[in-house]
């Protein structure tokens, strides 16, 4: 029975971290300029994502902002920290993604 | 009177058989360097515009184009004068020819449309100009929007199947667009890209129908072909333009041809 439970876990942790062909998997991209990180999330028909929950991190995983995506998938906040950003997109029923801000580009627009 | 009419109809099959001897097909060619950009890529493409025969790996003298640009959100811009001059040859040609050369920075998600108007080629084969309105599309960041957008070039191929993410043996389809409105029954040829960066395995075609497939559009100018090996694929439809230009004083008929190119990997 432990070994089933194992084996479910095992699958489960592989079907949530499938690839990129999901019908309906979300995406966010993101670009800083003039102190302000701009994000953008959508599906890949370009439909918003709307309301969806945006959270950034920095490289020790630390969590520093925390925000909704309005009705054109979009939110924006002031550079938190010079760092690499991981920006990650919730969706809601396991539509989630990140984009990885590169410490270089934070820190050329700060 | 009869050896009369079997001379004229030996001189005439002659003829025939020489007109039917196939020239090699020139091809327009738009090659970025990637045809889809991931947050984990390289954010600048080089995007190639060239004149080529492409089985062949043959290049042709490419004169500065007339208009080069890429469509993305709806939006057109100008990238004309970021071309650069460079110079290319086939292993057995013995002259190096102008081809020409941009790097591109992607900022946003979304399909990019690269376009290219050339300057008139004289072809004094044919004793016609060839101008190939030749097209390219790359998607960034996951976004699959814009890539079945017009340019609006007075003749272009539509894609119907989405342009990148394909497989080997996929099949391609499009629709051949003649100022705007489709042509039916549109003669589309179809060729590999030889020198396909990365491509070790160069196609020997056993003899000349192998160079060129041909495919034929239906009545309302969509034409479908199945790819068969991986690598970059361009498609070519070719029209007369309802307009000439001049060489050595005389009025001579333009070839226009509307060019799709598309990349295909195999399933592994």
């Amino acid at each position: 029975m432990k070994h089933v439970n194992c084996l479910l876990a095992v699958l489960f942790v592989v079907l949530s971290a499938s690839g990129p062909a999901l019908a309906h998997k979300v995406n966010l991209f993101a670009y800083a300029e003039g102190g302000t990180i701009f994000t953008e999330s959508y599906f890949p028909d370009g439909k918003a994502v709307e309301k969806g929950t945006v959270l950034v991190y920095d490289s020790k995983d630390q969590l520093l902002v925390e925000g909704k995506t309005d009705t054109e998938g979009l939110f924006s906040f002031e550079i938190p920290k010079i760092d690499d950003l991981k920006i990650v997109i919730d969706a809601g029923m396991g539509h989630k993604n990140s984009f990885v801000l590169k410490k270089a580009e934070v820190e050329a627009r700060k | 009177m009869r050896t009369k009419i079997i001379m004229v109809s030996i001189i005439t099959a002659a003829i025939m058989i020489l007109a039917v001897h196939p020239v090699p097909a020139h091809f327009g060619a738009v090659i970025p360097s990637d045809d889809i950009v991931t947050q984990d890529d390289d954010k600048i493409l080089n995007v190639q515009v060239k004149f080529i025969h492409p089985m062949e790996l043959h290049y042709m003298e490419m004169a500065r184009p007339k208009q080069f640009g890429v469509l993305h959100d709806g939006e057109k811009t100008d990238l004309l004068g970021t071309l650069a001059a460079a110079k290319g040859k086939s292993p057995d040609q013995d002259q190096k020819f102008t081809f020409w050369s941009t790097d591109y920075q992607i900022r946003r998600p979304g399909d990019y449309t690269f376009y290219v108007e050339p300057t008139p080629y004289w072809e004094p084969a044919e004793d016609l100009f060839i101008v190939h309105y030749t097209k390219v599309c790359v998607n960034a960041f996951g976004m699959e929007e814009g890539w079945d957008q017009h340019v609006g070039l007075e003749t272009e191929i539509i894609p119907f199947t989405r342009p990148y993410g394909l497989w080997t043996g996929n099949l391609f389809t499009g629709q051949v667009l003649l100022k705007g409105k489709p042509v039916p029954f549109a003669e589309v040829e179809v060729e590999y890209l030889n020198e396909t960066p990365g491509n070790i395995n160069v196609v020997l075609p056993p003899s000349d129908p192998y160079v060129t497939q041909v495919v034929k559009a239906d009545v309302n100018g969509v034409f479908s072909y199945a790819m068969p090996k991986a690598g970059w694929w361009g498609f070519s439809a070719l029209n007369e333009a309802d307009w000439t230009l001049p060489s050595d004083g005389l009025e001579k008929g333009v070839e226009i041809g509307a060019v799709y190119w598309v990349r295909t990997r195999d399933m592994k």
